[in-house]
């Protein structure tokens, strides 16, 4: 189990951009360049699985509003 | 002829059965004309007079009855129930009024909006931001209708994982607007509000999209504590709700387009994000190579460099010793004298050709 199983679409979504977001800075190391982009590519595919797996819930209410009751 | 029953009644109760006989004969008409003598009493009680070429008739409502603004020359549709005044005057009782014909619904939709305009509902400041991933929303609309199909197809392709209540309502007639409205009220009211209520209905003619002008509709809209979201008709039509509402949609499609992001495009965004790493980390290993490269070439032509400079150094005392080299005097004429320099002793002599021994004869100190 990833311990990203608990985070929201969105929260995976913000970890993805401020992990891309690393190779662009003056964080940037090498030797860790293969693991973040592990992490980057397995998050990606956790989001394209959640995303894909949502669905919405849809009720028709069942009050009339034909009339004022 | 003479025995024919006649019908003997006092005037209250000939009124009464006449309003009976009509009440019965027309317990619900529509008739369409040309309004005239409009005039609002004591703020309450409205009067006008319905006309054609052929004829005119008095009209009377109260003013909470009238939903659409209305003027003197309008083409009008009245919902009116015929009745006798105990004055003995025809009147028409009118429980509904709408603009009849495109001019009268242009007029009138240009009146309201002027005057709502006025009142600053349509204001930009008014206007509230949708939820950037709403997660409860609440739709108005009728489900028999093509613009709620698009809609909900939109929408569960675009996103999913909401709780989407649905407001059964009709979205054209005299009965809509007052249906929107214990919509409208009836999402405000819930315990859990939705984070938004989205008001929908596909293309019509102007005659059907006209509840979207109704005044009290349009106040409702601008008046609802939760964000409202406005998709009727066409790209072209544009209603009085959608101009009070805090986002307008262009069509019902359009409306699930504003509403949500499409999860296509993030998951897009997400392999493209992954796939832009790759080069990166290429680049850094290039310059990562480059560096070292560089780091070496230079180590490689420090020693080169040096090396050369002490060649140098070493061909210079070379030309030095080269110099000092005896043969070279010999070679410029002199001689080498190798012995006791003294008169009567013999001495070698070399010269760059030979070597000569020789006796001192004499010996004269310089």
């Amino acid at each position: 189990m990833s311990k990203n199983n608990t985070m929201s679409i969105q929260e995976k979504t913000e970890k993805l951009a401020a992990l891309t977001a690393w190779f662009d800075s003056d964080d940037f190391v090498l030797e860790q360049a293969l693991d973040k982009f592990k992490e980057a590519e397995m998050l990606a595919a956790e989001i394209e699985k959640d995303l894909n797996e949502l669905k919405n819930e849809i009720t028709v209410v069942k009050q009339s509003f034909a009339d004022g009751e | 002829m003479e025995n024919e029953l006649k019908v003997q009644l006092s005037v209250s109760d000939f009124i009464a059965l006449t309003n009976q006989t009509l009440e019965y004969a027309y317990p619900s008409v529509e008739i369409e004309g040309e309004v005239a003598s409009f005039k609002v009493n004591q703020g309450k009680y409205v009067f006008f007079d319905l006309k054609d070429a052929g004829g005119s008739v008095g009209c009377f409502m109260t003013v909470w009855q009238l939903r659409v603004p209305i003027e003197d020359g309008m083409k009008v549709i009245v919902s009116a129930t015929p009745k006798l005044t105990q004055w003995g005057k025809f009147s028409l009782t009118v429980r509904a009024i709408r603009p009849s014909g495109a001019g009268a619904l242009k007029k009138s939709f240009e009146l309201l909006k002027a005057k709502l305009d006025n009142e600053g509902l349509f204001a930009p400041e008014r206007k509230r931001p949708l939820p950037t991933l709403p997660h409860h929303i609440g739709v108005i609309t009728s489900t028999q209708a093509a613009g709620y199909a698009d809609f909900v197809k939109i929408l569960d392709d675009r996103w999913g994982g909401m709780q989407v209540d649905v407001a059964h309502v009709q979205v054209q007639g005299a009965d809509a607007p007052d249906q929107m409205i214990r919509a409208l009220t009836y999402f405000n009211e819930r315990e859990e509000l939705p984070e938004v209520i989205v008001i929908i209905r596909g293309g019509g003619s102007a005659d059907d999209l006209a509840a979207f002008n109704d005044e009290l509709l349009v106040r409702a809209i601008a008046a609802s504590r939760v964000p409202t979201l406005v998709g009727v008709g066409h790209e072209i039509d544009t209603s009085l709700a959608d101009l009070a509402a805090d986002v307008r949609a262009a069509t019902p499609s359009n409306a699930a387009q504003l509403l949500v992001p499409d999860r296509q495009e993030i998951i897009r965004n997400a392999r493209q994000r992954v796939a832009s790493l790759l080069p990166k980390v290429g680049q850094a290993i290039e310059q990562q190579r480059t560096h070292i490269t560089n780091q070496l070439k230079y180590a490689l032509e420090t020693i080169t460099r040096e090396v050369d400079r002490r060649y140098e150094r070493l061909q210079a005392m070379r030309r030095v010793l080269a110099e000092l080299d005896p043969n070279k005097v010999l070679a410029r004429g002199y001689a080498l004298i190798r012995g006791v320099q003294k008169v009567g002793r013999v001495i070698d002599i070399e010269t760059k050709q030979a070597i000569l021994t020789a006796e001192v004869t004499n010996y004269v100190e310089k």
